[in-house]
């Protein structure tokens, strides 16, 4: 194992030969028969359809392929001569979606993982990442600046850095602005052209749009649908005569105007609306994000400016840059989130208008329809074509008719129209990410709702694709249908009736300025942990209440200490709250412990008051020192302090970072199964089982794609192979936690002397 | 470059995790982490739901309300059915109560003890099995190990010699909130851990596995690799 970081620039000659993978469980090779050979610094786009195998070659460049997906795979993939994956980070790679790969909570810490997984020296570390940083243009960046609090275009570029700091020989970028504004694309891009400037490392590039892209590499790689190599050469070579090929293949070639829209037959879909189905007064809406600790942050606040009304074969455009809050405003339009002034969204039902909010799911699907921007949560059935009559049987079944023999037909035509037609029988969830988009249309649409909110529906599809997306939702539209529509997209644009720009809400300060923390968060994470520990045996020789009473009083006054905050600055707010929130659970098990044991004991009020000040004496430090427990230091502190292994470590912090993202997924899956007209009846509890099953199983599948990705993201950056791992930061021990243990244990010193 | 996994594809015996069985893999360790926070996240809405029910039956007779204790025992149950690597049911179990304890639970520092209890108990489940058969069997069996140490942290009395010696009267008689029970009440409660364990953790996480499987989110594991081989028969 390199014990230091290797500073030499290597060539970075990659060839493959006769590359061909199958996963397993289908029945075509993903690529078939590639080779390619990459001259040392030359700069590449790869370009195919959907499907074609452009990640799946990335991925084989990176020496991963199998690594987080089992398949045959034959060839060879070489780098300088070696296996790709020889010297740890020789291969960088950047992902899709921005933040798939963050593996800490602070920049600095982020982009110096990559040296810590190769063993380099503390000392050399702050030097390396700082260069990595100015590379990318976040140069300006405090280096303790929290990886949540950047734009998606400072992320990738963040990922980008993460990369550099281990002087890769060859770049892969897997579609790097795919999930872009305009503005943080050009970002990113500028800082991919700024690495050229300086010294010349391979560079592939995957995208399905090509424009802003052939200035800046100067070859192009075309996969067909069979993924195998279709064209090959010099960029503007390629374009000139390859053009009706590619235009064939559905890569969006500069240039080339945007495509016709696949004529559907609007009979096809029944939108059922006299007047406008959707009214909306000017409103802003705010999101919070519940944190762990209890308390709750506004992440995202947005603001409709003018009044809103979706009427019959309308499109309305909600357009502005990435974090302005498009998705929130949609969200609040089907009555997700609450709006201000409350009455602002209005929906038209059959008894009259109706605020969104108040419908039951199957009313809400019948007054209207929404498409996420993350198309896969909306996934609520085993077979595609279950899929599109999900709704349709819902509502039917809401409403006690028998299912209809021509939805079935129709959702077969509608497949037909959109190239799904074959996977009617497939799992929705093997499909690729643009079939997934395609089809949460069609699900959203089959059973006919009179508005259709879209997040975002063409992003991510071929020239072919989009065609038939767009032509979609004009037979939508013809067939009296109103669409609402969040999208980056010029030529969806282009369509619309009405045009609603959506600014960024001017926020606080995106970095809060570093206050005074509380005493117990200067104090490390094994003492804070230690602390909550030491409550239990504090609770357990309690003999009686009047002991406990005692201890209970001491636990207080500590508590009044660990959570002064002297100094300067201002003041942590809501300290008292949060800890008022997390004593909730304890408080009530505190009652219904006391109460049960005062029925069960003979109505001994005694022995009943002594349980349930035990249950409160075990669980009020907890309530104070737990939440200043940082994931990141408690990952440091177990490795380096108590020695446990350093990956397991590393790997439950990275799981611990990304806790509160959880709560979104669940909710997401809520509403999409919700809108689904899948919801929750009282009176049946078979539908909260089933509701609760499908959440769960939900939110489990989303977390598996999640370590997945994560994983492909931090064995690019050595972590697979790191055996004798360094730190990022020291793990010190300091007085300040000796003496936080020495008073977590007056407690039971107390209940020990006073017994 | 290798291929991962395959052992010969036979329908009765389970798929084992890639040679060597301690060389995790980066997604091995990130999908127990993984899994293990999202069930934290799972075990803290239990908790709610688990308050009211063990006190209905608890009017009954108190030692029932161990038939709700499964769904705390299922991340080591899910997490060693899915990654089949020794440490995997225990880390999984460790980090979900790690985790479930962060925004505040009913039972404060004594969910970490609880979480490290019920995940060696699951773990040893798998190893008296070699790592190696992983049918819904051992899934109940895993369920069932999960309970005996925390029982006896939960349960065991203070024996009258040990109340007043200060370390081992707090390692034994953490069961504050069953220390009034009798044995043979004690006897009751166990039974019903080891029942509750075996379905609502043995049996539910087994399903909850295929069902993963199924949605294809398991293609790099073994679980994921059986639910295939099932299909192409």
């Amino acid at each position: 194992m390199p014990s230091e970081p290797v500073t030499t620039i290597h060539p970075g000659l990659v060839e493959v030969r006769g590359l061909t993978w199958r996963p397993y469980g289908r029945r075509e090779p993903v690529l078939r028969d590639v080779d390619l050979v990459l001259r040392p610094g030359e700069r590449v786009l790869l370009v195919g359809p959907s499907g074609a195998g452009k990640s799946t070659l990335l991925r084989a460049l990176t020496g991963l392929l199998g690594s987080v997906e089992a398949g045959e795979l034959t060839g060879a993939v070489t780098l300088d001569g070696a296996a790709p994956g020889e010297r740890p980070g020789a291969v960088g790679l950047v992902l899709q979606e921005p933040g798939s790969g963050v593996v800490a909570a602070t920049v600095g810490r982020d982009v110096a993982f990559g040296l810590e997984n190769v063993g380099a020296p503390r000392e050399s570390m702050p030097a390396v990442v700082r260069g990595a940083l100015a590379a990318v243009g976040l140069g300006d960046l405090p280096l303790d600046t929290p990886t949540s609090a950047l734009s998606g275009g400072q992320t990738q570029r963040l990922a980008l850095a993460g990369a550099l700091a281990l002087d890769p020989s060859l770049l892969l970028l897997d579609e790097p602005t795919a999930m872009l504004d305009p503005a943080c694309a050009a970002e990113v891009r500028d800082a991919v052209a700024g690495l050229g400037a300086r010294e010349r490392r391979t560079l592939v590039v995957v995208e399905h749009v090509l424009g802003p892209w052939v200035d800046l590499v100067e070859r192009l790689v075309v996969l067909d649908h069979d993924g195998a190599v279709a064209a090959d050469g010099p960029v503007e070579e390629v374009l000139a005569v390859e053009r009706g090929r590619l235009l064939d293949l559905g890569i969006w070639v500069p240039g080339a105007p945007a495509p016709d829209p696949v004529p559907m037959d609007p009979g096809l879909l029944r939108a059922r609306a006299a007047g406008p189905a959707l009214r909306a007064e000017p409103f802003t809406v705010e999101r919070t994000t519940r944190l762990l600790d209890g308390t709750t942050r506004t992440a995202r606040a947005a603001r409709l400016e003018r009044p809103l009304a979706a009427a019959p074969g309308s499109l309305a455009v909600l357009v502005g840059p990435s974090g302005s809050g498009k998705s929130t405003l949609l969200q609040a339009l089907a009555g997700f989130l609450a709006p201000d002034p409350a009455d602002a969204v209005r929906v038209t039902t059959g008894a009259g208008p109706a605020d969104p909010a108040a419908l039951d799911a199957p009313a809400l699907a019948g007054a209207l329809a929404w498409v996420p921007q993350w198309a896969s949560s909306t996934i609520v059935a085993g077979s595609v074509l279950d899929e599109v009559l999900a709704t349709s049987r819902a509502v039917r079944t809401a409403d006690g008719d028998a299912e209809d023999a021509d939805d079935v037909e129709r959702a077969r035509r509608m497949l037909d129209a959109l190239g799904l037609g074959h996977l009617a029988d497939a799992d929705p969830r093997e499909l690729s990410g643009g079939e997934q988009r395609r089809l949460a249309v069609l699900a959203a649409l089959h059973h006919g709702p009179p508005v259709l909110l879209a997040d975002e529906p063409t992003i991510g599809q071929d020239r072919h694709t989009w065609a038939a997306v767009v032509g979609l939702v004009a037979a939508y539209r013809v067939a009296g249908g109103a669409v609402v529509a969040a999208t980056h997209d010029a030529a969806v644009v282009a369509r619309a009736d009405a045009v609603h720009d959506v600014r960024e809400p001017v926020r606080g300060s995106p970095v809060p300025s570093p206050g005074r923390m509380p005493l117990a968060a200067r104090c490390g994470p094994l003492a804070l942990l230690a602390g909550a520990l030491l409550a239990i045996p504090a609770g357990v020789v309690s003999p009686h209440w009047s002991t406990s009473l005692a201890v209970l009083a001491v636990q207080v006054v500590l508590a009044v200490v660990a959570l002064a905050a002297p100094g300067r600055g201002s003041p942590p707010p809501r300290r008292l709250r949060g800890v008022l929130l997390r004593l909730v659970p304890g408080a009530l098990a505190a009652v219904s412990v006391g109460w049960s044991t005062w029925w069960l004991a003979g109505h001994d009020l005694d022995t009943a008051s002594t349980v349930a000040l035990r249950v409160l004496v075990i669980v009020l430090p907890s309530a104070v020192l737990v939440p200043w427990v940082d994931p990141d230091r408690l990952g440091d502190h177990l490795a380096q302090r108590l020695g446990l292994p350093d990956r397991p470590v590393v790997a439950t912090a990275a799981a611990i970072q990304r806790v509160h993202t959880f709560g979104q997924v669940w909710a997401e899956i809520g509403r999409a199964r919700r809108v689904r007209g899948l919801g929750v009846s009282p009176r049946r509890p078979g539908t909260v089982v089933g509701h609760l099953g499908a959440l769960t199983l939900g939110l489990l599948v989303r977390t598996l794609r999640a370590a997945a990705d994560l994983a492909v993201a931090m064995d690019a950056r050595g972590f697979a192979t790191a055996r004798r791992r360094t730190w990022w930061a020291p793990a010190p021990w300091r007085p300040r936690d000796t003496l936080l243990v020495l008073l977590a244990a007056l407690p039971t010193v107390v209940a020990l002397v006073a017994r | 470059m290798a291929t991962t996994t395959t052992e010969a594809p036979a329908t009765r015996r389970s798929i084992t995790a890639t040679r060597p069985l301690l060389g995790w893999r980066t997604v091995d360790i990130l999908t127990v982490t993984f899994l293990g926070a999202a069930f934290g996240i799972v075990f803290w809405g239990w908790a709610f739901a688990y308050d009211p029910l063990a006190k209905a039956v608890s009017l009954a007779y108190v030692p029932l309300s161990g038939l709700f204790a499964g769904p705390w025992f299922l991340a080591a149950v899910v997490g060693g059915l899915v990654v089949r690597r020794p440490g995997a049911a225990l880390l999984c179990e460790v980090v979900a109560a790690l985790v479930s304890m962060l925004p505040g639970t009913q039972w404060g520092a004594t969910t970490l003890v609880s979480g490290v209890l019920q995940g060696l108990g699951a773990e040893l489940a798998f190893a008296l099995l070699g790592y190696r058969y992983y049918r819904p069997l051992a899934a109940v069996l895993a369920g069932v190990l999960a309970v005996p140490l925390e029982w006896v942290f939960e349960t065991f009395s203070v024996p009258a010699s040990w109340a007043d010696v200060p370390v081992l009267g707090a390692l034994t008689g953490g069961g504050a909130w069953y220390g009034e029970l009798l044995p043979r009440d004690k006897v009751a409660y166990l039974v019903a851990l080891a029942v509750s364990g075996a379905l609502l953790a043995g049996v539910v996480g087994w399903l909850l596995t295929r069902a993963l499987a199924r949605a294809g989110a398991l293609s790099a594991f073994p679980a994921g690799q059986e639910e295939r081989e099932a299909g192409a028969v």
